[in-house]
């Protein structure tokens, strides 16, 4: 019986391209899920959208010769999927971030009351950091990074250098009046 | 994977310990270790992931690079095109071309006075020439820039009678005889 010559080609393509996948994943599969976490907050929300972005490369392997930064890339993609879901989320019913960030942050030796303690002050943070104008909140979270730089940002947010340079001026001016007038209510 | 000190933003002063509280926070945050086994369901969650819509899929004998379905598909369009736009030109038929005396444009209509609907009468006959006798003028009117006085008006005397007219004339006298 003989085989088709598109049958091997399909097949050995088939091939390359889970092999460049699987190289993909392990190679940025935590990076992209810390940038999903960071939006999400959540575990299981930020794994499905890491999913969801390797399904859209896979769509869309044709182009990836094309990419010149991979890495940057697929932050962008992981980033505009969790912007969506985050948009979609606010009808729902927001979850505990402090039993959640109790539960997710390393312990690191401390006792279960100084960990709740942190994980209710960093509760405190993330909910003004959530009162940040939309520009200004995501180049703060994205600066938190130390894989990007301001350029890679840059390119994340499709902006320029210098608006990301503006942008972070003022969102840190903005984050450090909000948690000075939280605490003068107290 | 982490590469520190890469990014340049962070070296900012900042401007108080709310603001480095903060960014610890957002560090930590950005940090956290991935669960384990992440990128093992990921891939089997993206291998197993539909490849590719059903809907478009060719067959490979049918597949659109083969040069028959495409010069087929190209032919069929051009018919349907030619087609349509015969039937189009044979129903529509080419109505005959009216009979219509253009008029000019009227002259008042570009912009001038109106007639108001009035009609111009030709002249037909030259009328009688009344002749005006020729009035006497005062030398007073001749002064430029001197008024005539008003002239009054003058008594009316009986005209005499005319010669052979008896029947104005006046009443005879009586007879004396």
């Amino acid at each position: 019986m003989e085989i088709p010559d598109s049958t091997v080609d399909d097949k050995a393509r088939q091939y390359a391209e889970e092999e460049t996948l699987a190289a993909l994943v392990s190679q940025y599969a935590g990076t992209l899920y810390r940038v999903a976490f960071s939006v999400l907050r959540n575990p299981s929300d930020a794994e499905d959208a890491v999913q969801e972005a390797f399904v859209r490369v896979l769509r869309h392997r044709d182009t990836l010769g094309e990419v010149r930064d991979q890495r940057v890339w697929l932050i962008r993609i992981v980033w505009n999927i969790v912007l969506d879901r985050k948009r979609r989320a606010k009808t729902r019913p927001e979850t505990d971030d402090v039993s959640e960030l109790a539960r997710v942050l390393p312990s690191g030796g401390m006792s279960a009351e100084q960990i709740a303690v942190a994980a209710q002050h960093h509760a405190h943070v993330l909910a003004c950091v959530d009162k940040l104008p939309a520009k200004e909140r995501e180049v703060l979270m994205l600066s938190a990074f130390q894989e990007l730089n301001s350029v890679e940002i840059a390119s994340v947010l499709r902006i320029s250098e210098s608006s990301v340079r503006s942008r972070l001026f003022r969102a840190r001016n903005l984050i450090a009046g909000l948690l000075d007038h939280t605490r003068s209510l107290r | 994977m982490n590469t520190p000190d890469r990014n340049s933003l962070s070296n900012h002063s900042a401007s108080g310990n709310d603001l480095g509280a903060a960014e610890a926070t957002l560090r930590l945050i950005a940090s956290l270790p991935a669960p384990k086994g992440l990128e093992d369901r990921i891939q089997a969650g993206v291998l197993a992931a539909p490849r590719r819509a059903r809907i478009l899929a060719w067959h490979a004998a049918h597949a659109p690079a083969s040069g028959w379905m495409r010069a087929a598909a190209a032919a069929s369009i051009v018919f349907v095109v030619a087609g349509g736009g015969w039937g189009v030109y044979s129903l529509v038929q080419q109505p005959p071309t009216a009979r219509v005396i253009v008029l000019p444009p009227h002259g008042a209509a570009q912009g001038g006075f109106s007639s108001a609907g009035a009609m111009r009468t030709p002249q037909t006959l030259n009328g009688p020439v009344v002749a005006h006798p020729a009035t006497p003028q005062s030398t007073d009117s001749k002064v430029p820039g001197k008024v005539p006085a008003p002239t009054a008006p003058k008594p009316l005397r009986p005209r005499p009678p005319a010669p052979g007219n008896k029947a104005t004339a006046q009443p005879a006298a009586p007879n004396t005889k």
